[in-house]
């Protein structure tokens, strides 16, 4: 039967698929499922954003894993027969979405960051690879198309209290071999980098760990965060793993973004496209994060830093 | 004494593309590595082998050319490997990928344990684990950052999540994709390259493996990521840098 799934463990990353999913059905007409957690009156949220049908999943035990749904989600999946699965590309979401797409046979175009109907009905799906160097355009041979779409990636759908939908809800299946013992959540810095609307990047041109302080001054002088390249915090441990930028980071896309010591690998650079302006402070003038940039200075950070605080004092009237 | 697969992919170096004319990728230039992160899926193997004794096994499966890879993995601690090489094997597809590994884990290589990297260094879809998992039949831990094989036979993971860390528990047979920062991989010496070209290889041809099913994902374009960009440069003296803050006043992004 024609429709379309979403299916994410989180409110707000439903709304974003259900912008999606809306878009495609508009244009055929079909249904739209949201698979989600139950967390309490969401629902008419999910009816508001474009939901026809609510698929809701019984909160799980504390030690269960999410892995519990796959039998069950891939059993509804091949009854209802959708044309396409949408799953938000959380880590979670991800390792379902694949293995949800090994159990239905078919394919999964993973981190989609577009998605379109032809006129004869093809789903083109896009994402990017070689670390970002390329944007391969896919379609799925078999059904359901299924793509993962990464937080962020579209706006969520507005609210429409006119729509009604169908309610329906799974009972919780019995444990999976895997059992969550233990959840620890991150403390979090004073700021989401994923949020800030001005990113200071310090890549592997910072020497000493006492240098982002540097960078840190700069930040807080144009009310920023600090972000870095995955060096820093994978190898040097300078900064904490959430503060990286990058493919397999994290994606930022702040009004500024400006990079000190960064040299512009391909991996890092596609975790800031979304940024509206690109500096970059650089002594090699050949590194490619400047073909990346906007405005690049090309000098020593250690010499450029403390001048460009001044003339931004300066200019902001400090 | 646990038997490992590591699973590898020998894949284009990135930093080698260049961008031709008309957004065309340029592969004239490129050279070849084992996949980034699954050289930390190799790593942590061998890791785990030296505290609780047992084999590493690496699993790749690729065009001809992958050979070089199989011996850089043989120098990287681990015992032996397999290998299905074959031009046909060159681009394969995150579900036929997956198939070929599960199928020749299963007829030819007892394990305890399989890990494989978070995602390929080339196209980074993040699904060969999960999807081996499933052709296996054995629980999936994906995106761990810490692993122990604890008593009784059972696996102790911390995994990442949004949220921060998911630490869980299972029973061996476990698959198990790793990030980055499990570990820092070895950079292989003379000796251990040396000592690589004693080690068996189980060489796989395609015809001993039963037929590879049609991808489900048709690749309909590939073209170099845009990047338009201003490309303006400044100089590192006084005049440059007020220049260049005047230009970011300019774009309205300081106030």
């Amino acid at each position: 039967m024609p429709g379309i799934w979403i299916f994410a463990e989180r409110k707000d990353l439903a709304l974003e698929l259900l912008t999606v999913a809306g878009a495609l059905a508009s244009q055929t007409g079909v249904k739209v499922t949201a698979v989600v957690p139950e967390q309490g009156g969401q629902t008419d949220t999910y009816i508001a954003g474009g939901a026809d049908e609510i698929v809701l999943l019984s909160p799980l035990g504390e030690d269960m894993s999410l892995d519990v749904w796959l039998p069950v989600i891939a059993a509804e999946t091949k009854g209802a027969d959708p044309d396409i699965f949408l799953v938000a590309a959380t880590a979670r979401g991800k390792d379902f979405a694949a293995r949800l797409a090994a159990r239905l046979d078919t394919g999964l175009c993973s981190n989609c960051i577009a998605l379109h109907r032809e006129e004869d009905g093809t789903i083109v799906m896009e994402r990017l690879a070689y670390g970002g160097a390329a944007v391969q355009q896919l379609n799925c041979s078999a059904r359901p198309a299924m793509a993962t779409i990464p937080p962020r990636t579209f706006t969520p759908a507005p609210a429409d209290h006119g729509r009604s939908g169908i309610i329906r809800k799974l009972p919780l299946p019995p444990s999976s071999p895997v059992r969550v013992i233990e959840k620890k959540t991150k403390e979090r810095g004073s700021q989401d980098i994923t949020e800030a609307k001005t990113v200071i990047c310090v890549g592997r041109g910072i020497e000493k760990q006492e240098d982002i302080n540097t960078a840190r001054q700069l930040a807080d002088l144009v009310g920023g965060g600090i972000g870095c390249t995955r060096p820093i915090s994978e190898e040097l441990h300078w900064l904490p793993d959430d503060l990286c930028i990058g493919l397999s980071g994290v994606q930022v896309k702040p009004d500024l973004y400006l990079g000190l010591g960064v040299s512009g690998q391909i991996q890092h650079v596609t975790g800031i496209r979304g940024a509206r302006v690109i500096c970059a402070v650089n002594k090699d003038e050949n590194a490619p994060i400047f073909q990346a940039a906007d405005l690049g200075i090309v000098g020593d950070l250690y010499e450029v830093t403390p001048k460009l605080i001044e003339e931004l004092k300066k200019a902001m009237g400090r | 004494m646990p038997n490992i697969i590591a699973c590898f992919k020998w894949v284009i170096d990135e930093a080698y593309i260049r961008k031709g004319p008309s957004g065309a990728l340029d592969f004239s230039a490129v050279d070849y590595k084992i996949s980034d992160y699954d050289r930390n899926a190799i790593e942590e193997a061998a890791r785990l082998k030296g505290l609780h004794g047992g084999s590493v096994t690496v699993l790749t499966v690729g065009a001809p050319e992958a050979a070089k890879g199989v011996k850089d993995a043989l120098s990287r601690g681990a015992d032996q490997a397999f290998f299905a090489g074959d031009p046909s094997f060159n681009r394969l597809e995150s579900s036929q990928t997956a198939a070929i590994l599960g199928e020749i884990i299963r007829s030819r290589i007892p394990y305890d344990l399989v890990i494989c990297g978070e995602g390929s260094s080339d196209e980074y879809a993040q699904q060969v684990g999960p999807r081996l998992a499933e052709m296996l039949g054995i629980p999936c831990i994906s995106y761990v950052q810490k692993l122990t094989i604890g008593e009784g036979g059972r696996i102790l993971a911390e995994r990442r999540v949004e949220e921060g860390v998911e630490v869980v528990e299972a029973p061996l047979p476990v698959l198990a994709t790793v990030l980055p920062e499990i570990n820092t991989p070895r950079i292989p010496g003379v000796k251990d390259t040396l000592m690589a070209s004693k080690k068996p290889v189980v060489n796989i041809k395609k015809e001993e493996l039963p037929a590879v099913g049609a991808a489900r994902l048709r690749t309909m374009g590939m073209t170099a990521t845009r990047m338009e960009r201003n490309c303006e440069k400044f100089a590192a003296t006084p005049e440059g840098i007020a220049r260049f803050v005047a230009a970011l006043q300019k774009m309205g992004v300081i106030s």
